[in-house]
């Protein structure tokens, strides 16, 4: 077979239909591939294309081995694996490249669309947006109007590929709305893969080291929105509760754990009237589940509290997830803390920002109690040089020390960094506490927002019969940071970097309105699970759901809505309604008795009719004359009407 | 194309196997339809469908993407899924529905020459408001061009069925098949019209001269029309005889002219089976198909005589067709309609 395989241009009609589908199912993934892979797809099919046109032969098999071992080679090189959304889908990219060159036949070219349709799922599979409907939609549509052209006869016109497929993808519509609305839907996975998704921009890390960057970024993307059951808590009371950082090393915050095995439970006494609430919490790839703080009772499957009532999940949240949530805002921890815990939570390096420790001794002598020096410590925030900043200069080594005595100048970090190391070295048990703080409020859509410019980093200390207390030192330092939240000056000016003055009043109310579309569809249509589902079949009527019920369901409602296709179809394709001439003369054909050979005229068949003499020869000629009267000659309603009583008098 | 045999396709599993399964189904359908007349419309009872590979590939890969989406808990590649499983349902509906009422009905076929394809053409006319995609006839071995059917429109469809001996070729069964709109189903029905053409033998390739050409007055004929009364002028041919050329005429107008000629005198060349100089049956009706090929196209007149029927010396389409059609079914059994 080492035979160059030539083209003879056949493909022209349906290639170009094919490479677009290819290319426009590509489109979500260009981001995300390498760039040669792109290239190489762009260049592949653009080669394609013009082998086609000038009729040339294909490149030859040890080329096209080559090729494919190299690229699987370079996709190995830059993922190390092949498994997962993102080098599958740079795997299924090069072999849609590869396929072009070796498509000779029309119908290889099926191979390619089943390529794309499976590119169009993994970009799925890798984010959901309120576009990626309309996106799957359109693609689906291109697809199958290129599927059509490679089965059609030569020398269809386009347009009418487009119509067909159109019209079909439209009769598709209620069925897949049907099969999606009662299709069961189930709450654990098969198999797990891992979800390289990408898209984890989470504002939180896990350890805090104040000083290493030099600025925080402003993302306002979401990080969760919540729905609240009641009455919404005021800004102030607005901590949600991520992670806690438990050890100092003097320059990094961990939340390395010592109680590991041993039951060390904090009791938490609540009081106070419950908050109820709902979290759509994105996608972060981490294991920290967030809830305003304290949390009581929570839905999230697999979540359960760390020992310092943290909420963690067993798997990395790795798709939007959407959880019920029960808070007391007023709660107290266990009063009693063991020796070994005590000293755990008062451990500073003592070699480290040793100024600061001095300091603290010395403010803590003088406060005579643990709650005057706390506010002691705080009033120092306040009164002092102390600045709030999103840009601070970088600290060195001690830098806790150059922060509180030279720079003066942190976010919540730097605060609360220096606050908990501050307790510390007087012998008070504190800890740092990550998460998010505020939140806007979206009155379109009635739920709050929080960013991931709203994180936010506060200290818990442990005081003698209260036991472990918020304190949030920033609220110190820039108290409209806490009553305010960060969101709501965010749009200031927004429109000047597009070279216009825009309302921001305005623009920050199309990003609300954008922003709730997205918490509605987030919630019914991407976050459709069990529960949704649970309350939508109840909703229509349904007692008792469960998934062999809804199945039964489906295929009822399928077969309706396939009968009801089938009947449109049937309608499209009748015959057209035949005239009342035809249907009379067809009366008197019958009546005549003689079978009419095909082809024949009415005249001819007259002559024969007559010549077996059947009826009177004046009849049939009168009969015959007048039909041809009626349906050749000018519109003449006399004429039917003769017909009409000629073929009833028979 | 795709496999022609249907519904089993030669997968490569025993072809007796799938021969005999496609025996069986064709007896069965032949049974149940009857017999068709030359014009039949389809009805919806005897239009099948069956998924092709391609289809069998699709639904295989959309139960995939369902196992994928349940697996993801991903709501919009369910989407995807499910409207490529519409797409899936759709398309069997209108795959079947662009054959039902479609009229067929029988044009004919010419007579061949045993070695040629015998052209059956088959009218097909749409008469639906819509338009009808990608229709072909074929039987066993041939397949027609795919064709569109706009609404009202009439197309002819040619089966060429390849001959290899005389007689009547029969055609008992096609079949009409569309894989429209996308490959996945493959919707057919079979005919049963019982369709035959006739097969004229294979001409001789060496043939003996033909016996002598034979006049009243008893002498040899350059010619086999009669020299006696001048017809008329023709225009020249190669291998018109120089005596004939009017050269008088060329000489007025410059244009070669023939001669013809007509009248009682005319030649009587006889084509005797019993005479032709071969001891083979067949054999000697291919010298006389040849024969009576190379008279007819010098247009000269002859007869055929064979054992229980005679054609008087004639010359024509009718004298040709007549005395080809009395040799093709020469000795075969006269149940021919």
């Amino acid at each position: 077979m080492a035979k160059a395989r030539g083209t003879d241009g056949s493909l022209l009609e349906s290639l170009p239909w094919t490479l677009f589908a290819l290319v426009f199912s590509l489109v979500p993934h260009f981001q995300f591939l390498p760039w040669w892979i792109s290239a190489a797809f762009i260049v592949c099919g653009i080669w394609r294309f013009s082998i086609e046109k000038r009729r040339r032969p294909i490149p030859p098999t040890w080329f096209r081995g080559a090729l494919a071992l190299l690229c699987f080679l370079g996709v190995l090189a830059t993922y190390s694996t092949v498994s997962g959304v993102g080098p599958g889908s740079a795997l299924l990219a090069i072999m849609a490249a590869l396929k072009l060159l070796e498509t000779l036949k029309r119908r290889d070219q099926f191979v390619l669309l089943f390529i794309s349709i499976f590119l169009v799922m993994s970009s799925l599979l890798r984010e959901q947006h309120l576009w990626s409907l309309p996106y799957l939609l359109v693609a689906v549509f291109l697809i199958m109007t290129a599927w059509l052209r490679i089965s059609s006869a030569a020398g269809q016109k386009a347009r009418r590929s487009f119509s067909t497929s159109g019209r079909l993808v439209m009769y598709a519509a209620p069925l897949a709305i049907a099969m999606w609305i009662f299709f069961p839907r189930i709450a654990t996975p098969f198999w797990s893969v891992p979800m390289d998704t990408g898209t984890g921009t989470s504002g939180i890390s896990d350890t805090m080291s104040p000083g290493d960057i030099s600025s925080l970024s402003l993302s306002d993307a979401v990080a969760f929105r919540v729905e609240f059951k009641g009455e919404v808590p005021a800004p102030r009371d607005r901590y949600w509760r991520g992670l806690v950082l438990t050890v100092f090393n003097g320059r990094t915050w961990t939340g390395n754990d010592p109680f590991r095995g041993a039951r060390v439970h904090e009791q938490v006494v609540n009081s106070g009237r419950p908050v109820e609430y709902t979290i759509t919490l994105e996608p972060t790839r981490q294991q920290w589940v967030f809830a305003l703080d304290m949390p009581w009772n929570w839905t999230l499957e697999r979540t359960f509290m760390g020992r310092q009532q943290q909420l963690i999940r067993a798997r990395p949240i790795d798709q939007r997830v959407a959880y019920e949530a029960v808070s007391y805002l007023d709660y107290r921890t266990d009063v009693d803390l063991t020796e070994f815990a005590r000293s755990f939570y008062e451990s500073i390096p003592t070699q480290s920002n040793q100024r600061t420790q001095e300091l603290a001794k010395r403010m803590r002598n003088t406060a005579g109690s643990d709650a005057a020096f706390i506010e002691a410590v705080l009033m120092r925030f306040h009164e002092q040089e102390y600045y709030y900043t999103l840009e601070p200069p970088p600290l060195g080594n001690n830098s806790v020390d150059r922060f509180l005595f030279e720079t003066r100048q942190g976010f919540c970090e730097h605060y609360a960094s220096a606050f908990a190391v501050m307790m510390r070295a007087a012998g008070i048990p504190a800890r740092v506490v990550l998460g998010y703080q505020g939140g806007e409020m979206n009155p379109m859509g009635g739920h709050l927002i929080v960013r991931q410019s709203d994180a936010h980093a506060w200290n818990e200390v442990w005081i003698e019969d209260i036991g472990w207390r918020r304190v949030d030192p920033t609220a110190a330092v820039a108290p409209e940071r806490i009553e305010v939240g960060r969101s709501g000056s965010m749009f200031n000016g927004a429109g000047a970097a597009w070279g216009f003055d825009m309302p921001s009043v305005l623009l920050h109310r199309m990003t609300l309105y954008w922003d709730a579309m997205n918490a509605t569809w987030n919630e019914w249509v991407l976050g459709y699970g069990p529960d949704n589902q649970d309350k939508l079949m109840k909703w229509l009527g349904m007692d008792d759901p469960d998934w062999r019920k809804m199945m039964l369901t489906m295929i009822a409602i399928v077969i309706g809505i396939v009968l009801l296709i089938s009947l449109v179809l049937s309608l499209r394709y009748r015959p057209p309604k035949r005239d009342r001439a035809a249907i009379l003369y067809k009366k008197f054909v019958r009546k005549t008795g003689i079978e009419p050979s095909t082809g024949e005229t009415p005249a001819t068949f007259a002559v024969r009719v007559d010549g077996e003499s059947v009826m009177p020869a004046e009849t049939v000629d009168a009969i015959t004359s007048t039909y041809l009267d009626v349906r050749y000659g000018p519109p003449n309603p006399q004429a039917l009407l003769r017909l009409e009583s000629e073929v009833r008098n028979l | 194309m795709s496999s022609i045999p249907w519904p089993f396709p030669k997968l490569g599993i025993k072809p007796a196997l799938t021969n005999a399964a496609n025996r069986r189904v064709r007896q069965w359908a032949r049974k149940r339809q009857g017999i068709d007349s030359t014009v039949t419309r389809l009805r919806p009872r005897r239009v099948y469908i069956l998924p092709t590979g391609v289809g069998l590939v699709f639904g295989l890969m959309v139960f995939a993407m369902l196992l994928g989406s349940m697996n993801y808990n991903n709501n919009l590649s369910f989407v995807l899924t499910f409207i490529l499983a519409g797409l899936g349902f759709v398309a069997m509906h209108q795959c079947q529905r662009n054959l039902v009422g479609l009229e067929l009905s029988f044009a004919g076929v010419e007579p061949v020459f045993a070695g040629q394809a015998a052209q059956f053409r088959v009218a097909i006319t749409n008469h639906s408001k819509n338009a009808r995609h990608g229709i072909r006839l074929y039987t066993d071995d041939s397949i027609s061009e795919l064709q569109d059917l706009m609404p009202g429109e009439s197309k002819v469809f040619v089966l060429a069925v390849m001959t290899d001996k005389r007689g009547r070729i029969p055609l008992q069964r096609f079949g009409i098949r569309t894989l429209f709109p996308f490959e996945l189903f493959h919707s057919w029905a079979w005919l049963h019209m019982d369709l035959s053409g006739l097969v004229y033998p294979h001409p001789a390739d060496h043939t003996p001269p033909p016996p002598p050409t034979e006049t009243a007055h008893g002498h040899r004929q350059h010619d086999a029309r009669g020299e006696e009364d001048f017809a008329g002028l023709r225009k020249f041919h190669v291998g018109d005889s120089p005596r004939h050329v009017a050269w008088k005429a060329f000489a007025r107008s410059g244009q070669l002219l023939s001669k013809q000629f007509s009248g009682a005198d005319t030649s009587s060349q006889w084509f005797d089976f019993s005479d032709v100089p071969s001891d083979d049956v067949e054999q000697r009706l291919s010298i006389l198909t040849s024969w009576i090929i190379n008279a007819d196209r010098t247009r000269e007149d002859y007869g055929l005589r064979m054992p229980g029927a005679e054609f008087p010396p004639s010359h024509g389409e009718t004298q040709r067709r007549q005395c080809l059609e009395t040799i093709a079914l020469f000795g075969l059994d006269g149940n021919d309609g």
